[in-house]
């Protein structure tokens, strides 16, 4: 009775797993905290541009209200010790300018008046704060606009100690460890385990669906994160970071290891689905694990998926001075290994991974009375 | 033996407890029943058969196909089994339809088949409903849908007529019937005995893991010799004919029927027995019926295992 010509194709099999498991992993109500914790950052960052925007154009308001257009070379003419009158002379008539008397105790009974004032300078990207007490300049503070330097360091600590290390980490969690654990819950696996269909291919199928997911979600925060970082900046700022200053690379940078870090960490918790009924101890083991990684013989730290991955981040985040040496240890990336080296590296344990995992799933039985 | 379902020397142990233990069968084409009370290892036989799990002894073969490689085995066998859960949010068109995709189906394919198997079961009107708004009955349907779907030699239904109504039962029971008389192997675990007797071909007989009897109802029938052979027979002359069996020696047992037209025999020697009914014949008593009153699966099931957690 079995009709002639049966396809033998695994791929359209693994296609067709895929698409049954990326409808049912994209649109899992158990899963919309990894979507609240792909898009943290982002609201983070949106927040943020937000702010400094609005300060932006601030600056802006006072620069235009300034007599004369002023440059950063500008500001950095006033020196303490200069008369306002001098400091006019400098830069024109302030834009803002407060001003205010104090009665100071000279003896038991005699006061002085001193009057101060604070002159308000901008060039439309840095504020010029002015001191004067009777009339002499007693301090001239520059406050920097956003630097794009600056916020490309907050940039890569966000993405290295949260995007990495928790969002990818415990997003991945979710979905790779559910892939056939959370089948097994449900008592549905059977479903897959009773059609003629390797169940290599299935399992396949499966971690390419789980894979599809983490990076439709990541890679698409990610790109946004970029996007938002970088528009409050000029379009002459941007082109210039993009362009001419390896924006574009480390942007691509970023990307690429949000990806590679959802086929470790994938692999890795799709095999732990399989062996563990818990999915917390293996979670924890393999945070533990990849946290301690700075700390271990560099033999051992070839065995973690964050060693790779740090060292295809692009930006080197500095310890700020005074950081204590086992957190400097931490934030630093003391033994990096090449691009190439680091990308192999992670296809190799994820390969190891999917082997373990194509063992496990062909010993798996259908018994969910004992889950 | 590429056209029988083997099990040898099987034992499945789940940690220490007991499933079943060195099953040896042969299971060849037509109506097999797996008849027991609960746990005494059905579920656990159809499993093995279906590489759902593995034994933990033993070897078994699905018309020469190892059961530990689905890619072939599920290419003849399909499975309808007791578990109620189904992936979420597909109706019953999707679950069939998807189910031959991963199978391997081209889409065309899988349509047309999904929709044939659906109409098999009656149940074309609810297809396109999400499953999880089915009733028990309309869910074993989608099952047994998904068992047929594909065309497969060996059906393996788990408490197929679970949750049907009597319209539904008769229905799938010719559908069973139709594909064993086109040379399937069809096998069927059932609690209830009757629909046992009414559509198998062959029993097997299970009690705490191990079968206690298997083969054409009547032929495990003859075998049990600690109970006599029961024969209902109706003729004119009841006493007449009671008298002259207890004078032959082959007849332990006789009891007259209330109406005065029959009764009931118990013998140990049923062959003999027919012997001496036919000079009976002869002689002047005027037999209308002789029947066979305990060759049916519940009384093979009651001598064999007792009537605990059977539905008659």
């Amino acid at each position: 009775m079995t009709r002639p010509g049966l396809p033998r194709i695994d791929l359209g099999q693994i296609n067709s797993v895929v698409r049954l498991e990326m409808k049912k992993i994209l649109f899992a109500r158990r899963g919309i905290w990894i979507y609240v914790l792909a898009l943290l950052p982002l609201v983070l960052f949106t927040a943020y541009d937000f702010q400094a925007s609005r300060e932006q154009a601030r600056r802006r308001q006072i620069a235009n209200q300034s007599q004369r257009p002023l440059t950063y070379q500008d500001l950095l003419t006033v020196k303490s010790g200069m008369t306002n009158q001098e400091v006019i002379a400098l830069l024109g008539r302030p834009a803002l300018n407060f001003h205010w008397r104090e009665q100071r105790a000279q003896g038991p009974d005699s006061f002085t008046d001193v009057a101060h004032e604070r002159y308000h300078y901008s060039d439309g990207s840095n504020d010029l704060f002015v001191e004067l007490s009777d009339g002499k300049v007693t301090d001239a503070n520059i406050q920097t606009g956003n630097s794009l330097g600056e916020d490309s360091i907050v940039f890569a600590s966000v993405f290295q100690f949260f995007y990495l290390r928790l969002a990818i980490f415990f997003g991945c969690l979710g979905i790779f460890m559910n892939l056939f654990r959370g089948e097994i819950l449900d008592k549905s696996l059977h479903f897959y385990f009773l059609s003629p269909i390797r169940r290599e291919a299935l399992m396949i199928g499966k971690f390419l669906a789980g894979l599809l997911a983490t990076c439709a979600i990541f890679l698409t925060s990610e790109f946004l994160q970029i996007a938002v970082f970088l528009w409050h900046f000029s379009p002459t700022v941007r082109d210039l970071y993009l362009y001419h200053n390896h924006g574009l690379e480390d942007s691509a940078a970023y990307l690429g290891v949000t990806a590679l870090a959802c086929l470790g960490y994938g692999a890795f918790f799709l095999v732990a689905g399989m062996l563990f009924r818990n999915p917390i101890l293996p979670a924890a083991a393999i945070l533990i694990w990849e946290a301690v990684n700075p700390f271990l013989p560099t033999l051992l730290k070839q065995f973690s998926i964050i060693y790779y991955l740090k060292s295809l981040c692009p930006v080197n985040i500095p310890s700020p001075p005074g950081t204590p040496p086992l957190l400097s240890l931490l934030i630093s990336n003391s033994d990096p290994v090449a691009a190439p080296v680091a990308i192999l590296g992670v296809f190799i344990m994820a390969t190891l991974a999917l082997y373990v995992s194509s063992l496990q799933v062909r010993r798996m039985e259908i018994n969910y009375t004992s889950e | 033996m590429n056209d029988q379902i083997l099990f040898e020397n099987v034992s499945k142990f789940y940690g220490e407890i007991l499933g079943v233990n060195r099953v040896n069968l042969s299971i060849p084409r037509g109506i097999t029943s797996l008849v027991g009370p609960n746990g005494s290892g059905k579920t656990t036989l159809m499993n093995l058969m279906t590489g759902l799990i593995r034994p933990t002894r033993g070897r078994i073969q699905v018309l020469g196909c190892r059961t530990d490689e689905p890619e072939k085995l599920f290419r003849i066998l399909g499975y309808s089994t007791q578990f109620d859960s189904f992936p979420k949010g597909l109706t019953g068109y999707q679950f069939i339809y998807s189910y031959l995709r991963v199978g391997g189906r081209d889409s065309q394919d899988a349509e047309q088949l999904a929709w044939q198997a659906i109409e098999r079961v009656n149940l074309a009107e609810a297809a396109t409903r999400k499953i999880a708004g089915y009733s028990k009955g309309m869910r074993q349907r989608i099952r047994l849908a998904q068992a047929l779907c594909h065309d497969p030699r060996v059906l393996v239904l788990d408490e197929p007529l679970n949750g049907l109504d009597p319209l539904a039962r008769s229905e799938m029971i010719a559908l069973f019937r139709a594909a064993a008389e086109q040379g399937c192997h069809v096998i069927i675990s059932s609690h209830i005995l009757h629909e046992v007797d009414m559509i198998s071909d062959q029993v097997v007989l299970l009690s705490t893991g191990y079968v206690v009897a298997e083969g054409q109802i009547q032929s495990v029938r003859q075998e049990i010799l600690e109970h006599p052979a029961q024969i209902l027979i109706r003729c004119n002359r009841p006493r007449d004919l009671a008298a002259k069996m207890m004078e032959s020696g082959h007849t332990i047992e006789v009891r007259i029927h209330n109406d005065e037209r029959g009764l009931l025999i118990k013998t140990r020697d049923a062959d003999g027995f027919y012997l001496m009914l036919n000079q009976m014949a002869v002689n002047g008593i005027d037999i209308e019926s002789v029947a066979p009153a305990d060759d049916d699966v519940n009384s093979v099931y009651e001598y064999l295992i007792g009537n605990e957690e059977v539905v008659r």
